[in-house]
Parts: structure tokens; sequence; C-alpha cells
């Protein structure tokens, strides 16, 4: 899906759980956050880290000057089970 | 030293090839980006139809000024607590309009894109619905778009 986006001229980024998913998928751009699957953009109702994570991956998209890149994000959260 | 090299030997390791990079240019400053989303946690419309959690390669146009409660997920390939909890685990929809009223971009697309990831019909995936999507942000003049997924 992001690579289809990208191919037809907008810029992407992905919020991965998961980098090694989206390395193997041939990502152009991608985030990861220290979260768990289904939290990607954050821990539920944390307003402030998802807000963050949005910010960042946008900001990610201005800056990253290399194809296949993927930049850790300074945010965690562990899911209670 | 000479290396022993034996014609058409092949690794008994499986070695996933990573296909080729594909790229679209930054062409305007992060304030004047319209934002669009685009997430395979199988993000919908309550009134529209589910996902079929077997598989499905089709995909949801969920407007932009659908209200939070108005939202849901089905997807059978990962934890959904969270995600029931707050839609914007995976769909940061408020979050985008957060950064549109501070100013940080321009604004959120018109339309956003749910579909159901982790598998499926990847033939189908590859060529109709990740076209149609591109298609539609394309149409909507969106500037960068946020994938949630993996």
């Amino acid at each position: 899906m992001q690579r289809a986006i990208e191919s037809v001229g907008i810029p992407t980024v992905i919020v991965a759980a998961l980098p090694p998913v989206v390395r193997q998928a041939g990502t152009p751009r991608a985030v990861a956050p220290l979260v768990p699957m289904g939290a990607n953009a954050g821990a539920p109702h944390d307003v402030e880290m998802q807000y963050n994570v949005c910010k960042d991956a946008l900001q990610f998209i201005a800056e990253c000057e290399t194809p296949g890149k993927i930049e850790p994000l300074p945010y965690e959260y562990h899911a209670v089970i | 030293m000479s290396l022993t090299v034996v014609k058409g030997l092949q690794s008994e390791i499986f070695v996933p090839v990573t296909p080729k990079s594909v790229w679209a240019p930054v062409t305007k400053p992060m304030n004047e980006w319209v934002v669009g989303l685009a997430t395979a946690a199988g993000v919908h419309l309550k009134s529209q139809e589910r996902f079929n959690l077997a598989g499905d390669f089709t995909w949801r146009k969920i407007p932009n000024d659908t209200p939070e409660d108005q939202l849901m997920v089905s997807h059978g390939g990962y934890d959904n607590s969270d995600v029931n909890k707050d839609i914007n685990c995976m769909f940061p929809i408020t979050r985008i309009h957060e950064l549109a009223k501070d100013g940080v971009i321009k604004g959120a697309a018109p339309f956003h894109a749910g579909f159901m990831g982790g598998g499926g019909n990847i033939e189908k995936f590859t060529n109709e619905t990740g076209p149609a999507v591109a298609a539609m942000f394309k149409e909507e003049g969106v500037d960068a778009v946020i994938v949630t997924a993996g």
C-alpha cells in the first residue's frame, strides 16, 4: 500500500510496530516507536504520545533522504495483557 | 587461496528478496501539506461492511469528518483491545486534526483509507487495492500520507 501511494508521487511514512517486516516489504520511509502491534501510533488515550508520533513521522518525511530508512522514535508503550 | 566455485549452487536457506525501492520526493514545506491516513488495521465506519476476517483485499473510504464513535475495527490478525479503546492508536485522525489546528500541517485529506492488512490476496492488494487508494489520494491533492501497519 505504501509503495503504491509513493509510486503515484505522494511521499509517505509508515508507523510500524514491527520494523523488520516493513523493511522486508520494501518500505520507502518508516518510523518505529516502541509499541505493540495494534497501538502503532501510541498508547490508548495518550494524546501527547500519539500527537508526537504523528508529528515526528511527518517530520521524518521532510528530512529522510535515503529510501528504505527506518527511524526509531523515542516513545515507549507496553500493553498490559 | 582459490575459491571453489560450483555453478548453479543455491543456498538452502530461504533468502527473501526485498523489492526495489520506490521514492516520491517532498516538494513543499510541512505546513503546506494536506495529510492523508491509510491504515491496515481494519478501520471502517460502523455503517460500512465489515472486513472478512479470513482475508479481505477490499478497502473502505473514511470521510475526514467522521466522529470517532462512528468508527470501528474488524481485523482478525492482531490484538484489537487497544484500538477498541481508542481508534487513534491505529487511525490517529484526531491527532491529525490537532496538527492542522496547530499549524504544523495545512490540513487533513477529505477522505482516508482503511483496509485489512496481514495477508490475504497479495496480488489483488498490489494490483488493485493499492493503486485504487493511491488514486484517491492523488485526486484529493494529498501531499503526504501516514500509513499505520506492520
